[in-house]
């Protein structure tokens, strides 16, 4: 796979600041594939995404957008992106489609603006000021703003946060099919749950350095409680155990369990990407 | 220029939508009731100060609220990953927002002409005000960009005014001496009040009028490169 964006070595601080925002960050996302950057707010990953959609530009360090120096590329590099920010950006007097159209007619390129947004279920709200939105449709139309010229790669700021579950999941469906069709995706977040069902690999981000790079499940196995858990009847009330995975088929208290009690639940104990991140940081991800 | 082109359309629509061309026009209607109040000699004299008052002050004033506005939205932000420079972003906010200037000077030119007769050189006018309103929207950016807030800005604003408004306003009524006015000719207000004078009367020094037109122009270029685009992305990355 090709890299899409090649990190090395970044450093960046705030003009207005004396500490580093960023620490020698090193890092590549491959064409193709939504990678994750966690962290707890304030550990750099909203500055490296403005650093790789250039809004901040003053950095050491190397970026290659498909090897190619991103300090050297124009206004062109922004016909290939789309940049979902976190925090609504929209015109709130305008309604959502003079705010689409406005938006849609500076790129080359485009994508079909009804389809988008009968996909997130804003079509029917079209000619509805934006100021008028709910706090979720605005995510919604931010989402939509980011698709509008049919990126090759997409930058995505806590994208699911504000929404309800349906329609979380609606976006999450729209990022997992831009990805089948080749495109890249940047995820800035700190929902483990939007994590686990997007990323192909996630990078673990605290104080401006990086902790970790790896596939959710390469983590689970390597920091993950490696025991099953059984819940069984036992006089009348519910009873649990817990037993070391290894092993477990050659377990004697298991198999005993197993074999005379009536099962209610049986689990691996698996940790979560939030456990895991506690592990290695010692940083609570909120 | 075809991104500008439509970023100058865009700024437009907004400026209707957010009202800022609405309060601009119902400002330029007030001056237009006094204008009905007043004899024609007395009309051709402040006349000359509600146009000073609409291509300056108020430029500020509107420029400062729809800044501000954009800041609260946070739409810059989208605008910059866009395919455009920073700069076409920024010729057409300053571009659009001289327009404020050219409306309220036509409408209140047809006005002077309708009520008192009052015809005037409107080329000369054109192309002040085109200096004025550059000058003033370098000034409200650079006023806007350096206000954390709205009301911050109105502080800005009344500061800039006390200092440099208020010393022209003083000479116009005669309470500042004649012998001072070459020293007045570097407050922008000044030079711009004696552009505007210049085009009402038609009576003019061509000496001020030059040197006013290559301030004011000098102005608009230094404020709007060194002082307002580097500034601008910046402020809009910050938030």
């Amino acid at each position: 796979m090709n890299a899409a964006f090649l990190v090395e070595d970044l450093y960046y601080t705030y003009p207005a600041s004396k500490t580093q925002a960023l620490k020698g960050i090193t890092f590549d996302v491959r064409e193709g594939e939504v990678f994750g950057l966690l962290g707890p707010s304030g550990a750099g990953k909203s500055t490296t995404q403005k650093i790789m959609f250039k809004l901040l530009e003053d950095y050491t360090g190397s970026i290659r957008y498909f090897g190619r120096d991103l300090k050297t590329l124009g206004t062109s590099y922004f016909e290939e992106i789309g940049v979902g920010f976190e925090v609504p950006v929209h015109f709130t007097k305008l309604t959502a489609l003079e705010n689409m159209r406005f938006f849609i007619q500076f790129y080359k390129k485009t994508a079909d603006v009804q389809e988008l947004m009968e996909r997130v279920g804003l079509w029917e709200y079209r000619d509805m000021k934006v100021g008028e939105f709910s706090k979720g449709m605005k995510v919604r139309l931010n989402f939509v703003r980011a698709m509008l010229n049919d990126p090759r790669v997409l930058f995505l700021d806590e994208v699911t946060n504000g929404l309800d579950p349906k329609n979380a999941m609606i976006i999450k469906e729209m990022i997992a099919e831009f990805r089948d069709r080749g495109g890249t995706v940047f995820l800035t977040t700190h929902l483990m749950n939007d994590v686990e069902q997007l990323c192909g690999r996630i990078a673990f981000c605290v104080e401006g350095k990086i902790h970790e790079i790896a596939t959710p499940r390469e983590l689970k196995l390597r920091y993950g409680k490696r025991e099953v858990k059984v819940e069984y009847r036992e006089d009348g009330a519910t009873a649990q155990a817990v037993f070391p995975l290894a092993d477990i088929g050659t377990n004697e208290d298991f198999q005993s369990i197993l074999r005379t009690k009536q099962i209610e639940t049986i689990h691996s104990g698996e940790t979560s990407l939030e456990e895991i991140f506690i592990i290695m940081t010692g940083v609570d991800l909120k | 220029m075809r991104s500008c082109w439509m970023l100058f359309r865009g700024e437009l629509r907004r400026l209707v939508s957010y009202k800022i061309l609405p309060v601009s026009l119902a400002t330029t209607c007030l001056w237009i009731v006094l204008v009905l109040l007043v004899h024609k000699a007395d009309a051709l004299t402040i006349a000359p100060l509600l146009i000073f008052i609409d291509t300056t002050v108020m430029l500020i004033l509107l420029i400062g609220a729809f800044n501000h506005l954009e800041k609260q939205e946070e739409t810059i932000k989208t605008m910059l990953v866009l395919p455009i420079s920073i700069k076409d972003i920024l010729i057409s906010k300053v571009t659009a927002s001289m327009v404020l200037g050219f409306i309220s000077v036509a409408v209140m030119s047809l006005a002077l002409g309708i009520i008192h007769g009052i015809t005037f050189n409107y080329a000369a006018m054109l192309g002040f005000v085109f200096l004025i309103g550059a000058a003033h929207a370098g000034i409200g950016f650079f006023l806007a960009l350096h206000s954390k807030d709205f009301g911050s800005m109105l502080g800005l604003l009344f500061s800039y005014m006390f200092l440099f408004t208020v010393p022209s306003v003083l000479f116009t009524f005669g309470v500042i001496g004649k012998e001072f006015e070459w020293p007045l000719m570097l407050l922008p207000s000044h030079s711009s009040s004696t552009l505007i004078s210049t085009a009402v009367s038609g009576s003019y020094d061509a000496a001020k009028v030059i040197v006013a037109c290559i301030y004011l122009a000098l102005l608009a270029a230094v404020l709007l490169r060194f002082a307002v685009f580097p500034k601008f992305k910046d402020d809009a990355v910050r938030r």
